[in-house]
């Protein structure tokens, strides 16, 4: 019973870090790509862009 | 100044990056209040070491009430004032909130398994859980699928209020209704042997929460400084 409680436990808190890290991983590329844009934009319409 | 009185350079300025070093604290509390309660916490006295799901389930339940109360206030207060950054800072604090909904239920029926012997029961704890995530999803489902920025805003907001409401519900459910989950966990609720840890797992999360809040804005007020900046060459003006 303790070996099986031992498995639900692991399990718990690897999904917890999976969906944790996996929510940061995608704030990471969301964030890189989205800064990527504006940089990009922002040389096409004002040279310079305002920052 | 209202926002819809901004000038056009303004609304297309960058927003400041959140820091990564309040994230590396987050994180790091995360650790240090997981690792405190796993090895301090002893075996309770029906499910045994079970219970130190607890320590991920109920702070993960708590960080998508939070998050979702921040949604209510911002979307309220759009509605309100029509600015735009309330509009966005409600739409990244629904992300967190559905996120944390998600990992509130999965982890519930990874608890669920060996201490009620079923992975899920349509109880009202659960369902009413269940049914909160649903609407968040659809929240995030309209914004992806509308256009035109102010319909988006005001008919999430919409939705995002009422949305919210449904938190209450679930929480009281355990009282409300008779129910296979047991009473709301928290300090108060607990052996003193348990309360410390719940408390440090609960900080380090809301810190985390607190820093994806933060992140998931930046981002967004970027997406939208770039649709401002795409209008403004659409039209020809600078």
């Amino acid at each position: 019973m303790d070996e099986l409680n031992l498995r639900f436990i692991i399990a718990a808190y690897s999904v917890s870090w999976l969906v944790i890290l996996g929510y940061l991983m995608r704030l990471k590329r969301k964030g890189s790509q989205a800064r990527a844009d504006y940089d990009q934009i922002s040389k096409e319409t004002a040279g310079d862009g305002p920052r | 100044m209202p926002q819809t009185e901004l000038s056009r350079e303004s609304r297309a300025a960058a927003p400041p990056r959140t820091s990564a070093f309040f994230g590396f604290i987050a994180f790091a509390a995360l650790i240090a209040a997981q690792v405190f309660s796993i090895l301090t916490s002893p075996a309770e006295a029906d499910m045994g070491h079970l219970q130190k799901i607890m320590y991920v389930h109920v702070p993960a339940a708590w960080m998508a009430f939070i998050s979702f109360f921040v949604v209510l206030v911002f979307s309220v207060r759009y509605l309100w004032k029509k600015r735009e950054n309330d509009d966005l800072l409600a739409a990244s604090a629904a992300e967190v909130g559905a996120t944390f909904t998600g990992l509130t239920l999965m982890l519930g029926m990874i608890w669920g398994r060996p201490a009620w012997g079923v992975w899920w029961v349509w109880d009202a704890r659960l369902t009413s859980t269940l049914v909160l995530f649903l609407i968040f999803v659809g929240y995030l489902a309209l914004r992806a699928f509308v256009d035109d920025a102010e319909q988006r805003a005001r008919w999430s907001a919409a939705v995002g209020a009422i949305g919210a409401i449904n938190v209450p519900i679930v929480y009281m459910s355990v009282k409300w209704w008779r129910t296979l989950h047991q009473p709301q966990s928290s300090p108060s609720t607990l052996d003193p042997a348990y309360t410390m840890g719940l408390r440090l797992n609960a900080i380090a999360l809301l810190l985390v929460t607190i820093y994806f809040i933060r992140k998931r804005y930046e981002i967004a007020r970027l997406e939208r400084a770039v649709e401002h900046l795409a209008e403004a060459a659409a039209m020809g003006g600078k």
